[in-house]
């Protein structure tokens, strides 16, 4: 049943660095671009499940989290994603753009000092993207983006393992270790980067070359893992075991 | 699982399918050790309110998977142990942790989830002193259980209404065989009205 939708899957596109690389605006610029290349396209954003986010918000809100629990509940959040927004479009043939997927996870949890081996665990079977894009910008560059938006919030700004009152402080101090994260996993799961530092338009003149240039590839085992389970537990997936398509 | 301190807490975990019985178990467990005046208590499920959060009055909308449901209780049990268990053992104290990890690892196998995973995700926690799983009754009491009963009957609402290949007595027929084996290997034994008296003060 998996290996017959192979062909007629969608693709998945993920969008991964830290806040200020420019993800969100190239992840828009780019949907655009396909959708114009004719295809229809559902975007995931990272910690938007609908049963997992509220909790997060509550708890972030009275700063009630340890490392430990915001990993789990980000696990959490990535598989109800996975099974609830991007498995269903990708069956269905669509082209998922995730503003951040799995791997802004990895680099903030390992960031607060946990173990990656763990994390991978908690977050598997991992769900591979067709095209991973890494934006690369300095430490600098990142707070100096931040900055001039907003101030962080509390655990984005790292301020639960810096113990440092002022968020923008505790934020340039928390993205040095999160880009030191970033940058190992790019070479373990080898992204694509691109240098967020260039101009905007260059950026995703780049995005497209390298998008026209990727081959098509069949899903490695760690999808089908995940694909398989999603087809036999996942209530999003009750209608395909039904023996219907999803929507279609 | 994690290491212990070598302190003189006592963690006593105590597993089982059905909610209520956990309570009741846990309770008379604990009784023993109160009237002698032995400091500590009982750790249950949901202490963070993660599944109470959930709404499960709308669970209709929430999709949640065995593995998620399994993340979720160790996000619970991670709270748990930050606010409840670990300040118990440095203290000292006797601490009931009903239900702990094998009840969530039997909940994860039943719901087809890979062994190793299992107990790799809840290596954070420390291995208790003493697991205890309690007897169970062949058939729910008449009583209609809700889902915020417990962590078991929790998940079998949010299956059952996801169209889960598996229905919640097969479900709680599968825990009970998984804990049924972990006892069989020793790690497990029954709560007896016996092992309840023979609990050291």
């Amino acid at each position: 049943m998996v290996r017959a939708r192979e062909k007629k899957r969608g693709l998945l596109i993920a969008f991964e660095g830290p806040t200020g690389a420019g993800t969100s605006t190239q992840r828009r610029l780019f949907k655009v671009w396909l959708e114009q290349q004719g295809h229809e396209v559902v975007t995931s954003k990272w910690i938007s499940s609908r049963a997992i986010r509220p909790l997060m918000k509550a708890r972030a809100r009275l700063h009630a989290l340890s490392p430990e629990e915001l990993c789990l509940l980000q696990a959490a959040d990535f598989r109800h994603r996975l099974e609830t927004q991007i498995l269903p479009a990708l069956w269905q043939g669509k082209t998922v753009v995730a503003d951040r997927f799995l791997f802004t996870s990895l680099a903030r949890a390992s960031a607060r000092g946990l173990d990656l081996d763990w994390l991978l665990f908690a977050h598997a079977p991992l769900f591979w993207p067709d095209l991973v894009f890494y934006f690369s910008v300095s430490s600098t560059t990142s707070t100096t983006r931040v900055a001039a938006a907003h101030a962080p919030k509390f655990y984005d700004a790292g301020q639960d393992v810096t113990n440092i009152a002022d968020p923008i402080a505790s934020y340039r101090r928390f993205v040095g270790r999160m880009i030191k994260e970033y940058e190992s996993l790019s070479l373990i799961f080898q992204f694509v980067t691109v240098d967020g530092e260039q101009p905007i338009y260059e950026q995703h003149r780049r995005m497209r070359q390298l998008f026209e240039e990727k081959r098509r590839q069949p899903w490695g085992q760690w999808n089908l893992e995940a694909v398989v389970e999603w087809l036999a537990w996942s209530p999003a997936a009750a209608e395909v075991r039904r023996g219907a398509s999803i929507g279609r | 699982m994690a290491r212990r301190s070598a302190g003189k807490g006592r963690l006593i975990a105590v597993e089982g399918t059905r909610g209520h019985e956990l309570r009741d178990a846990a309770a008379e467990l604990w009784q023993r050790y109160e009237v002698r005046d032995v400091p500590g208590g009982v750790s249950s499920w949901d202490a963070s309110g993660i599944f109470s959060d959930l709404r499960v009055e709308k669970r209709k909308h929430l999709s949640l998977s065995p593995r998620t449901l399994v993340l979720l209780y160790a996000a619970d049990l991670v709270f748990r142990l930050r606010w409840q268990i670990r300040p118990a053992l440095d203290q000292d104290q006797v601490i009931i942790a009903a239900p702990y990890v094998d009840t969530a690892v039997a909940f994860g196998v039943a719901g087809g989830l890979p062994g190793p995973w299992l107990t790799k995700l809840f290596a954070f926690a420390p291995t208790p002193d003493a697991c205890y799983r309690i007897k169970e009754r062949e058939k729910a009491s008449r009583t209609k259980a809700k889902p915020l009963d417990g962590y078991v009957e929790f998940c079998a609402a949010i299956l059952a209404d996801g169209a889960a290949p598996v229905g919640p007595s097969e479900l709680r027929q599968r825990m009970a065989a998984y804990l049924e084996e972990e006892e069989r290997k020793n790690r497990c034994p029954r709560l007896t009205k016996r092992v309840i008296s023979s609990q050291p003060a």
